[in-house]
């Protein structure tokens, strides 16, 4: 920023030809009193139409806790496991939720509709070995079952019969899955708990599979056991 | 004062004005040059990011010159460099003519202001290439930088308050000054709040985004567009000798600038882990902002209507013309990477940075060079001295800016439209940016045209300061072909 004034310059006095840029300016003037035009108003009426629609259904209702713009605030964290924000998860739609994902081990030969194949694999659904007993039922599931088995009317003998899955479950995954099985397709049972399956385990530690036989005695014997109060306890139905 | 049509002694006032020129004469230049070199080094690092982004290899493997360092290295010589080191010298001068007010003390405070801000600025930039970066979008300079920017703008800010402050405002509403006005107390605002925010309060999470995405969209709205406003709402008058046309229209543009600017940002995490209103006010205020931008765009149209052809003779006014125009374009792509229609494709896009460019250079940087072509020959004493120097900066910027900001927008809708498409689940995020190259190679060449014309630029400004310009009394005008104006009626 060295002046030019600072420096042997010839016509520096010149102070016409020094102010020339200031002397050719225009005068400032006051602004216009031109309304605005009635279609910009129109116009912006629009725009502001638009930006409601940005703000209306994506605000989460203005809650610090909700980041989903879709959300209402009445449907809470989508994400699983989390069913309704605030209140505590129900022990039986839990269980429910859970079973029907642990189920898709069991849907290889019983089918996803619960039906299981006509000769070879029985149904599960409005099965008396479902509905009946709970002993009985754990009990299959826990230690598997093998040779000549009768279901509604019907009987099926698989070659090797049905393997024992207990031992590779937890008790609580294998409760939620016998909750599920005895809960879908119409079938309406009261659910089984991680407890019932754990004392099951401690009464009967065998490594072979059941014959229907050996489980004549059980056929109507329910684990005792302790239900949490809700649908789960009154069998009602999931859905 | 200038504004009372009933002045009687124009010899006076002439003079008057002169030697309001003269008063801020040094610091104004200071940061004019200082601007001038940095917007040349943020352009040649837009050239070098620019290659690195499709050709890695380029320059080697040398840790410094690396994209990641060379990209906000560009950015924030942009910002800091030129953009709001030129911005407070056109400030400066515009408030100092507008309230007919000589800077009186404190000059040399300005220029120790200045220099630290340089200082500042240099450390910083070098800082970010040494990868002390803080990876904070426009806030990548190390924490320590801020207060020395901040106490520097305060500098500046203070003795424009007190000009506006003593200032005889005769119409009640001085367009031009409220809105460098309002920049003066929104920067400090937006700079304090983020700087604070981001380096001082522990542990903000994804807060900590949103908060960085507010501020570069109010430094581009609060501080940026304000100052840019405020010039062209300046010199189109000034240049064309007509008046605002409608005093009603500014008014409303200004108010719902200033009251909307600041409830936009978080929108650019839309979907993403913050309360859901937050993103959704954000993009419902940069809707809401195609108002006022489409007002002061309307104002600034009926102000330039009917003076078209001095658009191509004055290199003012076809500067600030182009900057104006580009407002509402800058507010247009606002509000499509804003809304959650459009902006769900655009987000983390290339788009983003089309549109940082678009407000930063097409609009912003266009009116300051139209400022500066007014500004510096009534500091120096002489005339510009090329008239195709101009011509060459002007439409080297004009096609640059264009082809970087198009191209950018395109590449972002092809780039976000392929990331969310269905079909395309089994092409990796990689294969998509490559498939932008041809974008990117466009970008490279735009920067290097507007190297070029930067490079012209700075020295043409250098000559001018060092009192190297034409002795002439008459302008240097674009076009000739209307002799019949005489000189004295010129419109530079």
């Amino acid at each position: 920023m060295s002046a030019p004034s600072s420096f042997p310059n010839p016509d520096s006095n010149d102070l016409d030809r020094l102010h020339a840029a200031v002397k050719r300016e225009k005068a400032d003037l006051a602004p216009g009193q031109e309304p605005a035009p009635m279609w910009v108003i129109f116009l912006f009426m629009i725009i502001a139409i638009v930006a409601g629609g940005q703000l209306g259904p994506m605000t989460g209702s203005f809650s610090f806790n909700i980041s989903n713009p879709f959300s209402t605030g009445q449907s809470g964290d989508p994400r699983p496991g989390n069913e309704g924000a605030g209140a505590a998860a129900d022990p039986f739609q839990t269980a429910m939720k859970k079973g029907s994902s642990g189920y898709a081990v069991c849907g290889g030969c019983h089918q996803g509709s619960g039906m299981g194949l006509p000769g070879q694999y029985p149904p599960l659904a409005g099965s008396e070995w479902v509905l009946g007993g709970t002993e009985r039922l754990i009990r299959v599931v826990q230690h598997g079952l093998v040779g000549q088995v009768t279901v509604k009317g019907q009987n099926y003998n698989f070659p090797g019969g049905m393997q024992p899955f207990g031992a590779a479950m937890s008790a609580g995954d294998l409760a939620n899955v016998l909750t599920f099985i005895r809960n879908s397709w119409g079938n309406e049972a009261h659910m089984i708990t991680k407890e019932m399956v754990e004392k099951v385990r401690a009464d009967e530690k065998r490594a072979t599979q059941w014959t229907m036989s050996d489980l004549e005695a059980f056929k109507d014997k329910d684990v005792p056991g302790e239900i949490p109060a809700g649908p789960g306890a009154t069998a009602a139905a999931a859905k | 004062m200038q504004t009372s049509p009933a002045s009687t002694d124009t010899q006076a006032d002439n003079l008057r004005r002169a030697a309001i020129d003269k008063s801020v004469k040094g610091p104004v230049l200071f940061l004019f040059l200082n601007g001038a070199f940095w917007l040349m080094a943020s352009t040649i690092l837009g050239v070098l990011a620019a290659i690195k982004q499709f050709a890695p290899d380029f320059l080697g493997a040398c840790s410094v010159l690396q994209y990641g360092r060379l990209q906000p290295t560009h950015i924030n010589a942009l910002v800091y460099g030129w953009g709001v080191q030129a911005g407070l010298g056109a400030m400066l001068w515009i408030m100092a003519r507008r309230s007919g007010q000589e800077l009186r003390v404190g000059k040399s405070v300005l220029y120790v202001a200045a220099i630290f801000w340089n200082i500042a600025v240099t450390i910083g930039l070098v800082a970010i290439l040494l990868g002390r970066s803080t990876s904070m979008e426009w806030l990548e300079m190390p924490a320590f930088i801020w207060p020395i920017l901040l106490i520097s703008f305060l500098a500046f800010a203070w003795p424009m308050v007190f000009m506006f402050g003593r200032a005889f405002r005769p119409e009640g509403f001085m367009v031009s000054t409220w809105y460098i006005l309002g920049a003066c107390f929104w920067f400090p605002w937006i700079f304090i709040t983020a700087n604070v925010a981001l380096h001082c309060l522990p542990g903000l999470g994804a807060l900590g985004a949103g908060i960085n995405a507010w501020y570069v969209h109010t430094m581009i709205l609060l501080f940026f567009a304000p100052v840019a406003i405020g010039s062209a709402y300046y010199f189109i008058p000034k240049v064309t000798g007509k008046p605002i046309a409608s005093s009603q229209l500014s008014q409303m543009g200004f108010w719902l600038l200033a009251v909307l600017g600041g409830w936009t940002g978080m929108q650019h995490y839309m979907g993403g882990p913050l309360p859901a209103w937050m993103p959704a006010v954000g993009a419902a205020a940069g809707v809401l902002l195609l108002i006022p931008v489409g007002v002061v765009g309307l104002n600034h149209h009926l102000t330039t209507l009917g003076n078209h052809s001095l658009v191509a003779s004055s290199p003012t006014l076809r500067f600030v013309f182009f900057g104006a125009l580009f407002y509402p374009v800058s507010g247009a792509i606002l509000a499509l990477i804003s809304n959650f229609s459009t902006g769900a494709t655009l987000q983390f896009t290339q788009a983003w940075y089309g549109f940082q460019i678009v407000a930063l250079y097409g609009f912003f940087s266009m009116t300051i060079f139209g400022a500066i072509y007014y500004i510096v020959p009534r500091l120096t004493g002489c005339e510009w001295l090329s008239v195709r120097l101009i011509r060459n900066h002007f439409w080297f910027s004009v096609y640059g800016i264009g082809t970087i900001v198009v191209t950018s927008l395109v590449a972002g809708a092809q780039q976000g439209g392929d990331l969310n498409s269905p079909e395309m689940w089994d092409q990796d995020f990689m294969q998509l940016a490559l498939n932008l190259r041809p974008y990117i190679i466009a970008r490279a060449i735009a920067w290097a045209l507007i190297t070029w014309s930067n490079v012209w630029f700075l020295i043409h400004l250098m000559l001018m300061v060092a009192g190297l310009g034409r002795r002439s009394s008459a302008p240097t005008l674009l076009e000739h072909e209307h002799e019949d104006v005489l000189p004295q009626a010129a419109h530079a």
